[in-house]
């Protein structure tokens, strides 16, 4: 399945770019998020399909980012997936404790992200 | 000068030629007696018989005699040609230190006395001796020691002849030796005497001894210097005591440690400011000696001695603690009364002293070591810190290099021609090896920081290896370099951590290939060695020189290998070593100058069990998680022969972590397992996206289908299992090879649906 709509939230703005171009170029519509003040306000506003949040953020973190748009009576389903440099087992661990739905660790391979981004869509959030 | 003899020329001869013999028989006399006094030291009746003997032999007498004062009276420590009779008369009937005999007077005048005969002077009272002895001339010299008469020594002719002048002057030196005798057995009975005192010093001695203990044992200053100054003040027979730190920047010294010191006097002595120029300990310190006050009332008080003199404190000993040429502080013993302190209690206490210098300078250096190693910690927090945002700073845009490079070589964006291709590459793999730099540092500094964990899992050799020379394949086929495998058969799982594994593999590959020449060769071996498998790596390479070969393991040394495409990050072979001392084994080089190197690594193979008849490596794998070893057995034998590896964890935990490090085909569930419990571990593989594609099909006692199936199973089956309802439940989900449409016909009616 190719489409959909996917809020990436990524303060890096080549990497925010990459995901960004890669995403489109499989069919996604993407919205980008800068901050994870404004990746909360985008999810309300967009209603994406799926979030990918970098966990490193300016201002509110990816955790803290993720909380609030869970608190959202609207979006509050969504499917967040973590996208974090720390490619540990303890972070991806920590990551799932935090309450995300998945986890993509970088450098993220360009070959696999749609895919990846596919299989969440499919699953949707395990929680709804 | 007396050439044509006369008699009084021949008289003088004969004089000169006896003085000369006595002389020689005096020298040898008093070296008789010297060499007595050295020999039997502890037994001075020995010294006192040569005495006695060599006094008669030399001044020709009958008879001499030793005798000491007791009391009032004489007693006859020893004599020669003195009769059993007369002995024993003496002893019934002592001679008094009086004038009625010789010796008496000797001893009552300090000087040598002499009759010439005792028969007819009046002088001589003791008639009764006399008679029994039957001599006519006696003489006798005192013994003297520092002016008090210990004795006297008498010597006695059976004929009137009284002693010249020498022979005089003889006895008084044989006396003198006597006396010398005396106060040697004097010594001896005080010591003897003393013996609560030895005790004491004993005592000393073993505080000494504790102390000395305490400096190299312990390091803690105020801990040292309060055992210091109670030893100090118990053994020095003292009431009190403290002890003080000289602080060189104030010129004055600050008191640390009290012993028998009310808190309040503590208070007051750390208050008050004793400076060097001014004060008692500051002049002890300053004349580097021990400097008394037997009154403090008799004194000039320094305000220091004033604070002592207040609290009741009548007498005070400054003993300085010094360390070479520097002044380290003071120890100051204190009595309530007045008096002197004896010159063994100042020695024990400089002793002390010496001890305290060194307990407080090694405290003082631990002390600085201390705080260096505070200083350090945080500079190793800092840089904990800054190599994680480092890497944090510079993954960021590595990221997108290695991102768009892939994206223009993935086409994204339409063609490329050969050489933009080219570069691509060449921008793509620097961007990952710089990235696997960064990586390298981040895992060292986090081994050495002791942050690396290991994470065991169970993994297939043979798919560590393919996966490891998967990864420098590329490499190698541009460099015309082959690799070959050789695997033991026999090898298959084992329980370790497989990324460390796999590092470790991946590293020595790349090593290998990067050091051997374009068309060479590398080897790669795996065998079972006992209860390790080891891994070998050998390349064709220009060998290592034997000076290299230990340094090599070290950071950012390469090893003086020429390599023409030498590239790499320098700790590989270092995080190496610590990822294999981690796994708890061994890595390990041979190499030969010229003659390629052979690394090779060792770690324990763990529990796993081996297959028996290991199907291909890269057949499926199938992971059975099952607490009950009879159960797993026979859901493992259900799958033999079906093309699959089937790979067993003992409990939730195991199986999640395999299942995490093998990506396994399908995953056979069981839901009562200890710990995580199936359904836990069902969660959490729907959970991972990585993981929740894999086919979970649940095998258990209990009939919770709906339950499972809603969570994310693929299959449901309650326990008995049979074998066709097992193979075809995994059939369906895709894990198994596609087989013989009859067997999928067969059990194409199962139950088990999504």
């Amino acid at each position: 399945m190719t489409g959909g709509r996917i809020l990436v939230v990524e303060d890096n703005a080549l990497n925010l770019k990459l995901i960004r171009d890669v995403l489109q170029v499989g069919g996604y519509d993407v919205v980008e998020a800068r901050s994870g003040e404004e990746g909360v306000h985008l999810a309300h506003d967009c209603s994406p399909d799926l979030v990918l949040m970098d966990l490193q953020l300016p201002g509110i973190d990816g955790v803290e980012a993720l909380h609030q748009i869970r608190q959202d009576p609207v979006v509050g389903d969504v499917p967040v997936v973590a996208v974090t440099a720390f490619a540990m087992e303890e972070d991806r661990e920590r990551a799932y404790a935090d309450g995300f739905d998945g986890y993509l660790s970088k450098p993220i391979s360009v070959r696999a992200l749609p895919s990846q981004v596919d299989a969440f869509l499919v699953r949707g959030h395990p929680h709804g | 000068m007396a050439e044509h003899g006369t008699a009084t020329d021949e008289a003088e001869r004969e004089r000169l030629r006896r003085a000369r013999d006595d002389a020689t028989d005096q020298f040898t006399a008093a070296n008789a007696v010297l060499s007595a006094l050295g020999r039997s030291a502890m037994d001075p009746d020995a010294v006192l018989d040569t005495i006695v003997d060599s006094a008669c032999r030399l001044c020709r007498a009958q008879a001499a005699q030793v005798y000491l004062i007791d009391g009032d009276s004489f007693t006859l420590a020893s004599s020669v040609g003195v009769t059993d009779e007369l002995r024993s008369h003496l002893q019934a009937h002592p001679i008094r230190v009086d004038r009625d005999t010789m010796v008496g007077r000797a001893a009552t005048d300090h000087s040598v006395q002499q009759i010439a005969d005792a028969q007819e002077d009046p002088a001589y009272r003791r008639r009764d001796i006399q008679e029994i002895a039957g001599f006519r001339t006696v003489i006798a010299a005192p013994m003297l020691l520092d002016d008090e008469v210990v004795g006297a020594l008498s010597l006695l002719r059976s004929d009137v002849n009284p002693f010249d002048a020498s022979g005089s002057a003889l006895l008084e030196t044989f006396a003198a030796q006597a006396a010398v005798v005396v106060r040697h057995v004097h010594l001896l009975a005080a010591l003897d005497t003393r013996g609560v005192e030895l005790a004491r010093r004993v005592d000393q001695l073993e505080a000494l001894s504790e102390v000395g203990g305490l400096v190299s044992s312990s390091l803690v200053l105020d801990e040292v210097l309060s055992t210091i100054i109670k030893n100090a003040v118990r053994f020095s027979g003292c009431d009190g005591g403290s002890v003080m730190e000289y602080i060189e920047d104030d010129h004055s010294f600050s008191v640390r440690s009290a012993y028998a010191s009310s808190p309040e006097l503590l208070a007051r002595l750390r208050g008050v400011r004793i400076e060097l120029e001014t004060t008692l300990v500051g002049r002890a310190a300053r004349e580097r000696h021990p400097i008394a006050v037997p009154d403090l009332d008799d004194v000039d008080l320094d305000p220091h001695l004033a604070v002592l003199h207040d609290d009741g404190w009548r007498s005070v000993l400054a003993v300085p603690v010094l360390r070479g040429e520097r002044i380290i502080g003071a120890l100051v013993v204190r009595r309530r009364t007045p008096g002197a302190f004896a010159p063994e209690t100042v020695d024990f206490l400089e002793t002390f002293a010496g001890q305290s210098a060194l307990a407080v300078t090694n405290a003082r250096l631990f002390r600085e070591l201390e705080v260096k190693s505070a200083e350090l910690e945080v500079v190793s927090q800092h840089k904990s810190e800054f190599l994680a945002s480092m890497s944090h700073e510079l993954r960021t845009p590595l990221n997108a290099v290695i991102g768009f490079s892939e994206v223009l070589l993935e086409r994204l964006f339409g063609d490329l021609n050969e050489r933009q291709e080219d570069y691509l590459r060449d921008i793509l793999s620097s961007g990952q090896h710089l990235l696997e730099l960064l990586n390298e540092i981040l895992d060292l500094s986090k081994v050495e920081a002791g942050r690396m964990e290991l994470e065991p899992s169970t993994f297939s050799v043979p798919a560590a290896l393919d996966y490891g020379i998967a990864m420098v394949r590329g490499r190698a086929a541009v460099h015309g370099i082959t690799i070959t495998l050789d695997v033991d058969p026999a090898l298959d799982m084992v329980e370790s951590d497989e990324l460390k594994f796999k590092q470790v593999l991946v590293n020595l590959l790349s090593n290998a290939v990067k050091f051997t020449p374009d068309g060479g060769h590398v080897f790669v071996g795996a065998h079972q060695v006992g209860r390790d498998v080891e891994v070998t790596v050998r390349d064709d390479g220009p060998g290592i020189a034997p000076e290299d070969r230990e340094r090599i393991f070290e950071a950012f040394q390469q090893g003086r290998r020429g390599a023409p495409k030498e590239e790499g990050t320098g700790l590989g072979l270092t995080l190496c070593r610590r990822l294999v001392a981690l796994l708890g084994g061994r890595i390990w080089l041979e190499t030969e100058t010229g003659a390629g190197s052979t690394f090779g690594f060792a770690v324990p193979a763990g529990s796993a069990t081996p297959t028996a008849t290991a199907p291909p490596v890269d057949a499926p794998l199938v992971l059975v998680v099952d607490d009950d070893r009879a159960s797993l057995d026979l859901l493992a034998a259900y799958l033999d022969g079906l093309g699959v590896r089937v790979l067993q964890a003992r409990d939730g935990r195991a199986g999640l972590d395999a299942v995490r490090s093998t990506r396994p085909a399908a995953v056979v569930l069981d839901i009562r397992l200890p710990g995580m419990d199936g359904w836990e571990v069902l969660e959490h593989l729907k959970a991972d996206a990585t993981t929740r594609d894999i086919p979970v099909v649940v095998a258990s006692i209990l009939d919770e289908r709906a339950r499972g199936l809603a969570m994310g199973a693929s299959a449901y089956l309650v326990k008995p299992v049979g074998r066709d309802e097992l193979v075809s439940a995994l059939r369906r989900t895709g894990a198994l090879p596609a087989t013989l449409p009859t067997e999928l016909r067969a059990t194409s009616t199962e139950g088990a649906q999504r």
